[in-house]
C-alpha cells in the first residue's frame, strides 16, 4: 500500500515538500536582520530577572521594528492545516468522484485496511511536515520568544508539537469529509469550516483552562513589559480583591479630575490594584502536550466514524 | 467444491424500489455466463452484490463460499470489471499493473502483460483508446487469478472491432485462468457466441435462466390463424401471445414431442427470444417462409 499511497497523492506530497524548502529558505533569508537587531540592541540583557533602566523602550523598538514581517509569519498558521486538508479531503471523494473506488475496494485489500494504511502513511508524512514546521518557526521566531515568551498564541500556535497535531486532525477532517461529501471541493470547504470550528473554540475556550491560571497583583497601574506570560485577564481589583467594574473606575477617575489630583495616584492611594490571570511560560510544553493530545484523538475518532461509514458505503 | 458463485434468495433495495429481488443462482465452475435484460434491470446490483461494493437487503451472496462484504478474501477470488472500466488516470500502465500488485495477494504479472499484448507499459491511461482501457482493466482483473470474473457492459463503450478484440481476450483469459465468467449485457448479440448459459433479468427479478442450447432447443414460435382451445399438442407452456390482424403469433416451450400440425413452427433466434421474455410485445411473428420452404398444413 505504500506505493499505491505515494503515487496517488504524490503531487500534493511533492508540494508540501517544496513548501518546506521555500519557507525554509524565506526563513534563513529573513533571519538574518533580526540577529542582527536582537544583538545591536543588546536585547538579551534585557530579558527577566536581569532588567536595566532603558529597557521597555529596547524592547518596544524591536518589537515594533519586525511588527509588519511577525504579523506576516502568524498567518502561516494556516499552512499546516491547508496541507492536511489538500491531502486528506480528495483521499476519498476524489475516488467517488472518478468512480475508482469500484476498482479500489475490489482489490483483495479490505477496504478498513486500505483506509488505515493510507492514513496511517500519509498521517506520518503530514505530521513530519508539521514538525519540520514548527520547528522552523521555532528557531525563526526565537529572538521574539525570548522576549515574548512561547506561551502566547503567537508563538505558541506556531511552535512545538501542536503544529502537527492540527495538520493530522486537518487530515483526518478532510478523509471524512471526503466521505460524506464525495465531491472533493465541498469535502475540503466542509473540512475546512469545521476546523476551524474546533481550533479557535479550543483555543478560546479550553486552552485557557488546561491548568488553573495563575494570578498576580501589580502594585503600579501603568502596564509592565516584558513580561513573557499569556496574560488571560487584567483587571483593576480594590484593597479587598473585588473586582472593579468600569462605571465604579470612570466615577473614582471622575472625581480625581474633578478634585485636581492625578487620577493614577488616587487610584493607588484607594489600594487599588492590577490584578494579572495569566498562564505562566514554563507551562509551554504542558500545554503543548495538552492540546496535541486533544486534536490526535478527535483525528483518530474522525479516521474511526470514516472507516466505518466507508466499510458501509455505497449500500 | 463450493460454486464461484452463489446466491440464495437475494434482493437489494435502492429507497423504496427494490433493483434486484428473489434472486437465486449458482454458477459453476468455468461457467460463462450472460447476464441480460434492459437498463434498470439489475444486472449491475447483481455484480456489485457479487464483488461486495453493495450490501444485500436481504437474502445472501457467496463468492467460492465466502461473503464479500465480510471477508476480504473473498475479494482475493473476485475480478471485476465495472461499467466504463475506472482507472487511475494519472497512472500508466504500467503503474496500474504495480497498483494492481501491491493490493491484490495473488497475482499473475505475466498473464496480465499477455493480456495486454502490446501496450507499452510507460502509455499513460488517459492515452488509450477505449478498446485498450478496457483491455487493461480486463487484464488487472484477470491477473488476480479469479474464481470468478464479472464484467459490467464491458462493450458499451466499444466499437465492434474493439468488442471483438476485448471478446477474444476475454476468451483467451478465462481459458487460462479457469475463471467462471459472469458478462452483464444489454446487447445479447455481444454474448451470444460465447455464453454457455444465460440468466435473462427484467425489472429485478430473473426471468429466464438456462444454457443457451437448451433454451433454443425448447423455445419454439407458432404461427396459426385461430386461438387454442385447450393444450396444444407438444407445447409445455405458452410463454407469449400476440395477435396481428388474423394472425396469431406464439412463443411456447415445447415439451419434446412433435408440435400439433395445424401450426407453422419456426425457430427463434436467442435475442428474439429475450426480448419476447423482457417484453411481451416485441414478440416478433417469424419472417414470412420463403418459396422453396413453403410448407402445408391444414
Amino acid at each position: 500500500m505504500a506505493w499505491v499511497t505515494w503515487r496517488q497523492h504524490r503531487p500534493q506530497l511533492l508540494g508540501l515538500a517544496g513548501l518546506l524548502v521555500a519557507l525554509a529558505l524565506a526563513a534563513l533569508g529573513t533571519d538574518l536582520p533580526i540577529r542582527a537587531a536582537y544583538h545591536r540592541h543588546a536585547l538579551a540583557s534585557c530579558l527577566p530577572p536581569a532588567t536595566r533602566s532603558g529597557c521597555e523602550l529596547i524592547v518596544s523598538h524591536f518589537r515594533s521594528e519586525f511588527a509588519p514581517l511577525r504579523s506576516a509569519v502568524r498567518y502561516l498558521i494556516v499552512l499546516p492545516v491547508l496541507a492536511g486538508l489538500f491531502v486528506g479531503a480528495p483521499l476519498l471523494a476524489r475516488e467517488y468522484e472518478h468512480g475508482t473506488f469500484r476498482l479500489a475496494w475490489t482489490q483483495g485489500v479490505s477496504r478498513r485496511r486500505w483506509l488505515l494504511a493510507k492514513t496511517l502513511l500519509l498521517g506520518l508524512l503530514v505530521v513530519a511536515a508539521g514538525l519540520a514546521f514548527a520547528g522552523l518557526a521555532a528557531w525563526w521566531r526565537a529572538p521574539f520568544d525570548s522576549v515574548d515568551g512561547r506561551i502566547v498564541p503567537a508563538a505558541f500556535d506556531l511552535e512545538g508539537v501542536v503544529v502537527a497535531g492540527y495538520a493530522f486532525f486537518a487530515l483526518c477532517v478532510g478523509i471524512l469529509a471526503g466521505v460524506v461529501f464525495r465531491r472533493t471541493i465541498p469535502a475540503m470547504t466542509a473540512a475546512a469550516a469545521a476546523f476551524l470550528a474546533v481550533r479557535l473554540g479550543v483555543e478560546k475556550g479550553l486552552r485557557p483552562h488546561y491548568l488553573a491560571p495563575l494570578h498576580r497583583t501589580a502594585g503600579g497601574l501603568a502596564p509592565q513589559s516584558p513580561t513573557r506570560e499569556w496574560v488571560l485577564g487584567d483587571h483593576l481589583v480594590d484593597a479587598l480583591g473585588r473586582q472593579i467594574g468600569a462605571a465604579r473606575e470612570d466615577l473614582a477617575v471622575a472625581h480625581a479630575q474633578h478634585a485636581g489630583i492625578d487620577p493614577q495616584e488616587y487610584l493607588v492611594s484607594l489600594g487599588w490594584r492590577r490584578l494579572i490571570t495569566y498562564q505562566p511560560d514554563g507551562r509551554f510544553w504542558t500545554f503543548q502536550a495538552i492540546e496535541l493530545g486533544i486534536f490526535v484523538v478527535l483525528g483518530l475518532l474522525a479516521v474511526a466514524v470514516a472507516v466505518a461509514l466507508v466499510r458501509r458505503s455505497p449500500a | 467444491m463450493t460454486a464461484p458463485l452463489e446466491t440464495t434468495a437475494l434482493g437489494k433495495r435502492h429507497r423504496s424500489r427494490w433493483a434486484l429481488r428473489d434472486c437465486t443462482l449458482t454458477a459453476g465452475e468455468a461457467e460463462i455466463v450472460g447476464v441480460a435484460g434492459p437498463n434498470g434491470a439489475g444486472k449491475s446490483t447483481l455484480l456489485g452484490l457479487a464483488v461486495g461494493l453493495l450490501a444485500p437487503t436481504e437474502g445472501a451472496v457467496r463468492v467460492a463460499g465466502r461473503d464479500p462484504r465480510r471477508d476480504a478474501g473473498a475479494l482475493q477470488e473476485v475480478g471485476y470489471v465495472a461499467q466504463d472500466a475506472p482507472l487511475y488516470r494519472p497512472f500508466s500502465v504500467g503503474e496500474m499493473l504495480e497498483f494492481g500488485r501491491a493490493t491484490n495477494r495473488r497475482w499473475d504479472g505475466e498473464l496480465a502483460l499477455e493480456l495486454l499484448g502490446g501496450l507499452a507499459p510507460r502509455t499513460p491511461v488517459v492515452d488509450l483508446t477505449p478498446g485498450e482501457r478496457s483491455q487493461l482493466a480486463l487484464a488487472l482483473a484477470l491477473a488476480k487469478r479469479p474464481s470468478l470474473l464479472l464484467l459490467d457492459e464491458p462493450f458499451a463503450r466499444l466499437d465492434p472491432l474493439a468488442g471483438r478484440h476485448f471478446l477474444q481476450v476475454l476468451m483467451d483469459g478465462a481459458a487460462e485462468t479457469g475463471s467462471t465468467v459472469l458478462l452483464a449485457t444489454r446487447v445479447v448479440a455481444d454474448i451470444e457466441r460465447v455464453c454457455d448459459r444465460i440468466v435473462l433479468l427484467g425489472e429485478g427479478r430473473v426471468r429466464l435462466d438456462g444454457p443457451v442450447e437448451q433454451l433454443l432447443a425448447t423455445h419454439r414460435l407458432l404461427t396459426g390463424a385461430r386461438r387454442p382451445l385447450g393444450r396444444i399438442r407438444g407445447v409445455d407452456e405458452i410463454v407469449r401471445e400476440r395477435s396481428s390482424g388474423r394472425q396469431l403469433t406464439l412463443l411456447v416451450r415445447t415439451n419434446g414431442l412433435p408440435i400439433d400440425a395445424s401450426w407453422s413452427v419456426d425457430e427463434i433466434g436467442l435475442e428474439d427470444l429475450l426480448l419476447a421474455y423482457m417484453a411481451p410485445e416485441q414478440l416478433q411473428a417469424p419472417p414470412p417462409p420463403e418459396p422453396s420452404r413453403l410448407r402445408w398444413h391444414g
